[in-house]
């Protein structure tokens, strides 16, 4: 069962603001809760596989630079720098 | 202006100076124009529309080569990059954000002289499988509008359907391109994955997703194919699949082959109405010389669970770049710290797909990665076996593409494990990586009902013609609208 | 028991491009954010691709240092947010499915002592940050994605250090060999940095974070080992954190530990396919390695019986080691190892002087060779030396300008060492009783000849004229 801190937990880890945690807690919960059907799966042994690409057709190591000033294509920039809140 | 053609009709047409593109892109904008305002399939229509359809007409005219589409309008789901237009993946996050460079399939159909009449409506970020999750307001399936059209590329299958362009682009992470073209009897296409780049697709679950064409019939959709496939270097995950020609001998019909009917896919909870059809179906089938047997894939019990840990913990990590710094919308950085305002800022976010952040954040965390991810990776990992060894005694698979009809508006949103479900009959093909298709195949009291043809990998040739079989011994009533 | 284990990021700067993407991987000649793409700066849908020769030059320094490397390798996501992560996620690697990192264990010798490598990764460097505005109220942070993307070998070792010493030896040694391999210049401005982590006495592992350079890098280690060594001195238990280095006051402090709240939820990259490294593509990269410097240092002792020591300082340095390579004949390579190594080596001591130097391979060839013939002696060739780095002017015409030529012709000689027997007619009678007094008359004769003669034929000659 996932708790109310738990979600405040993992809200604050993902940066969402969350108003009001239990309005969520519930279908959360029940989402979760479904998930537990993955135990019954008997997959304990299966190993994970991934598609493969072999050396030879990655990327060749060349310069080129992107056409466009992507600095003036975004928001809160100064200059030519990017503008965060301070840490 | 006759604008119930396929794509290839109108290219035909167009070229033989039959219709000019002028009017028939006019002829679209006003369909839009009156049907739109019931339909909200479109969240923002191409002004320059016109004048690119005049200078087509003036470069056939002028014996000019043209590109392979010319000018034919096609609708973009909203969560593909086109350059300097707005590109918000129905969601607050992106309302303001306009895209700095083209996605590779737009540039691609931009060579071929495509038009790009409009970006449609969507479930925000594509999560969901109604559009009734777009920040924007939801589609309506233009078959009864009080029922949902589907999602997450509802507004694909809503402006196909109705005739408010010939043919769109959406994306398929978990039947997304599948599900609203049956809801909307339209034919929606998954590839392989790895057949269509990525590049400038906005990403939700990057390691199952592809873009997939709706159109109005199964030859249209290999031409489009034949336009955007291919291997592409700014896309790592693409594959070379050798210039095939898709609409090269897809007439070819399937006598002999081996089709196998998914028992885990035509189970309890099948509406009556659509397992009839389905039954119906097969017997079609039978009669162009196929072999229909049962066969069981034991993980789709396991797969609409595996598929929602995944795409939730891909979605938490791909949606992390949306912390407003660089792009999103109005809301200046002074005065805040770091923390604070990325977790302000980030309440943008519609409710469901905060929901599936805050999954995302639980299922591959350090105390529960064991029991949830990793589980789900394995499922992954069987479920393609299951269906590799199922691709050894058959050459395609079938099932209904939803397992119910089209509900209303309102109805499912609320329940979401019942959402879910919806689902269970098109994630297997997502999690395997392997080709599917939804022809549309009957209408029942007014709302239709689709076929799902799955094919091994690479194999989307062969499945292209099976489907063109198939769809060959249907038809259709008219659309009420 | 002081243990001490390194994290070394050392950037790929000989690489044209980023790790994912084409914008150049050295950043530091541009504007900020004018090196940047869709890619490196995170712009939704935009997708990482792959640099081929970065992974070829990870797997050579994994096999540089007697790493295993994996048939295949993965890339997986950390996943945390900060503004100078443009996706709120780094791609690096890990070894939770298997060995999926670019190198696998491994050793490198430091002295007497074999220190472990644990793995070696490869990774993408975050951008940067400068902090705008004084008040901490209107403070705003400037992000510059130039650096984004650039790509990282990280080497991570066991903690087998004991001193700060071993440590400062160990860095030396990697900074040689990754300048011998071609693969980064370390004394580029932030291309390589490092974390420690420090126990003494069986306690808790203290990591040191934001060291920026290999000299900082002993120093906080020793700062470190001091702070703890105090603590148990005053049974005062060391608490596990993380502490950063404090460039300014010299010190290690203790970091403001976010550390609960951060659970990186690593997963495999799904935009980046396991790439495939077969056994072909390792051995013509093996075939395509520099030499090593241990190789190169054996070579020249067995072969060309060059003094150990300063076998081991050429080899050791890329520059000069590949100078010695174009200049050594057959028979001059001792001679040429030890002008480089006493001589040229100290006259060029800077970058500046040795880009100002109009020394070439054949100056040295010609100039070993003239001292070998006994043209000119080893004394007067340091000034020949001196006048080619300044004018490049050819060995003959210096010796002959500088009037440096050798008093070699015998009898020239002989009319020389007999005028200072004659002179010296008490220093002769002593150095026949004692034969180690005759040095004063080899003065005598090198005096007479300002210092031209061979020191060696002068003491021949002298010692068949006095009849010892």
């Amino acid at each position: 069962m996932v708790t109310v801190e738990e979600i405040e937990h993992v809200s604050k880890l993902m940066k969402i603001d969350v108003d009001d945690h239990s309005e969520y807690l519930e279908k959360v919960q029940t989402m979760i809760s479904y998930f537990d059907i993955l135990d019954s799966a008997g997959v304990e042994s299966e190993e994970i596989s991934m598609p493969e690409i072999p050396i030879e057709q990655l990327r060749n190591d060349e310069y080129i630079p992107f056409e466009d000033k992507l600095i003036e294509k975004m928001n809160h920039y100064k200059g030519t720098f990017v503008r965060a809140p301070k840490m | 202006m006759n604008l119930k053609i396929s794509a290839l009709e109108f290219i035909e047409e167009a070229k033989n100076g039959n219709i000019s593109v002028e009017e028939f892109v006019s002829a679209t904008l006003e369909r839009i124009n009156s049907v739109d305002d019931k339909l909200h399939a479109f969240l923002s229509v191409n002004d320059n529309a016109l004048d690119q359809a005049r200078n087509i007409d003036k470069k056939i005219k002028s014996g000019e080569k043209v590109g392979d589409c010319f000018g034919m309008p096609i609708s973009i789901k909203d969560n593909m990059c086109i350059k300097d237009t707005k590109t918000t993946c129905a969601s607050k996050m992106l309302e303001n954000f306009v895209a700095p460079y083209d996605a590779t399939v737009i540039s691609k159909l931009k060579k071929q002289d495509a038009i790009f009449i409009g970006k449609v409506n969507m479930d925000e970020f594509a999560m969901g499988l109604t559009t009734e999750f777009s920040a924007f307001g939801p589609s309506k399936n233009p078959w009864n509008i009080e029922h949902v059209p589907g999602g997450s590329s509802g507004g694909s299958a809503v402006s196909v359907s109705s005739y408010e362009c010939i043919a769109s682009l959406g994306s398929d992470t978990g039947g997304s391109v599948r599900n609203p073209a049956s809801f909307c009897s339209t034919v929606g296409y998954k590839p392989t994955y790895g057949l269509i780049s990525r590049y400038g697709l906005i990403s939700y679950a990057n390691s199952i997703e592809q873009i997939g064409p709706l159109t109005r019939t199964v030859k249209d959709t290999a031409f489009m194919l034949n336009l955007i496939a291919g291997v592409d270097p700014n896309d790592n995950t693409t594959v070379n699949n050798n210039n095939e020609d898709y609409l090269e001998n897809i007439d070819s019909g399937i006598e002999g082959k081996k089709i196998g009917i998914i028992t885990e896919m035509i189970g309890d909870g099948i509406d009556p109405d659509v397992m009839t059809a389905t039954k119906e179906a097969i017997s079609k089938l039978e009669g162009l010389g196929a072999i229909c047997e049962e066969v069981s894939l034991e993980m789709v019990k396991y797969s609409v669970a595996a598929y929602y840990t995944i795409t939730a913990t891909e979605a938490g990590s791909n949606l992390a770049r949306y912390d407003n710094l660089r792009y999103g919308y109005e809301m200046p950085v002074e005065g805040y710290e770091f923390n604070s305002y990325i977790s302000k800022a980030r309440k943008n976010f519609g409710p469901e797909v905060t929901r599936r952040m805050i999954i995302g954040g639980f299922v591959p965390s350090a105390g529960h990665a064991g029991k949830y991810f990793l589980k789900a990776m394995k499922v992954k990992s069987k479920l393609t076996k299951e269906i590799n060894d199922a691709f050894k005694k058959f050459d395609l698979l079938i099932a209904p593409t939803v397992p119910i009809l089209p509900f209303k508006i309102g109805e499912k949103i609320d329940d979401p494990v019942s959402l879910f479900l919806v689902d269970i009959n098109t994630v297997t093909a997502n999690l395997t990586g392997k080709p599917a298709i939804s022809i549309p195949f009957k209408i029942v009291n007014g709302l239709p009902i689709g076929i799902q043809l799955m094919a091994n990998s690479m194999n989307d040739k062969m499945l292209l013609q099976a489907a063109h079989a198939l769809e060959k011994t249907v038809t259709l009533p008219e659309i009420p609208i | 028991m002081t243990k001490i284990g390194l994290e070394i990021h050392c950037q790929l700067t000989n690489l044209q491009s980023k790790l994912f993407c084409s914008c150049k991987a050295n950043y530091r000649e541009f504007e900020p954010n004018e090196n940047i793409c869709p890619v490196c700066a995170g712009m939704p849908g935009s997708l990482p691709r792959l640099n081929q020769e970065a992974v070829k030059k990870a797997t050579m320094i994994s096999m540089a240092l007697n790493c295993s490397t994996p048939e295949k390798i993965a890339f997986f996501r950390k996943n945390y947010f900060y503004p100078d992560l443009p996706k709120n996620f780094q791609i690096t690697q890990l070894n939770i499915y298997g060995d999926t990192s670019v190198g696998g264990s491994g050793t490198i010798t430091v002295g007497d002592k074999k220190i472990r490598i644990t793995r070696i990764q490869l990774e993408e460097d975050p951008g940067r940050l400068i902090y705008e505005g004084s008040s901490s109220k209107n403070q705003i942070t400037l992000v510059d994605y130039n650096r984004a993307g650039t790509p990282l070998v990280e080497i991570v070792t066991e903690p087998d250090f004991e001193t700060p010493k071993e440590v400062r030896d160990f860095l030396n040694i990697l900074s040689d060999l990754l300048k011998n391999l071609g693969v980064a210049d370390p004394s580029l401005e932030g291309a390589m940095r490092a974390d420690a982590n420090v126990s003494t006495r069986g306690g808790n592992k203290v990591e040191i974070k934001n060291i920026g350079s290999f000299h900082d890098l002993e120093k906080a280690a020793h700062f470190e080992i001091t702070r703890q060594e105090s603590l148990h001195d005053r049974d005062i238990p060391i608490a596990q954190e993380t502490r950063h280095w404090d460039d300014r006051r010299k010190i290690t402090v203790s970091s403001r530990s976010k550390e609960e709240d951060l659970d990186y939820r690593y997963f495999l990259e799904g935009d980046i396919p396991w790439v495939k490294i077969n056994p072909e593509i390792k051995t013509e990269l093996k075939s395509k390695m520099p030499e090593s410097i241990s190789s190169k240092k054996e070579r020249y002792v067995t072969k060309y019986q060059i003094p150990e020591q300063v076998a081991d300082v050429l080899s050791s340095d890329k520059f000069y080691s590949d100078l010695f390579e174009e200049s050594h004949s057959e028979t001059n390579a001792k001679e040429v190892a030890n002008i480089i190594t006493t001589e040229l080596m100290g006259l060029e001591d800077t970058r500046e002087k040795r880009e100002a130097s109009k020394l070439t391979a054949s100056h040295l060839k010609d100039l070993a060779d003239a001292i070998q013939t006994g043209k000119v002696s080893r004394n007067s060739s340091k000034n020949a030396l001196h006048e080619i780095l300044k004018t490049g002017k050819s060995v003959s015409q210096i010796i002959s300008e500088l009037d440096l030529g050798n008093v070699s012709d015998e009898s020239e000689l002989l009319k020389i060492i007999d005028q200072v027997i004659s002179n010296e007619s008490e220093a002769v009678e002593q150095a026949k009783s004692n034969p180690q007094t005759i040095n004063y008359l080899v003065g005598k004769v090198m005096q007479a000849t300002k210092g031209k003669a061979d020191p060696t034929s002068t003491l021949n000659l002298l010692k068949k004229q006095i009849g010892i």
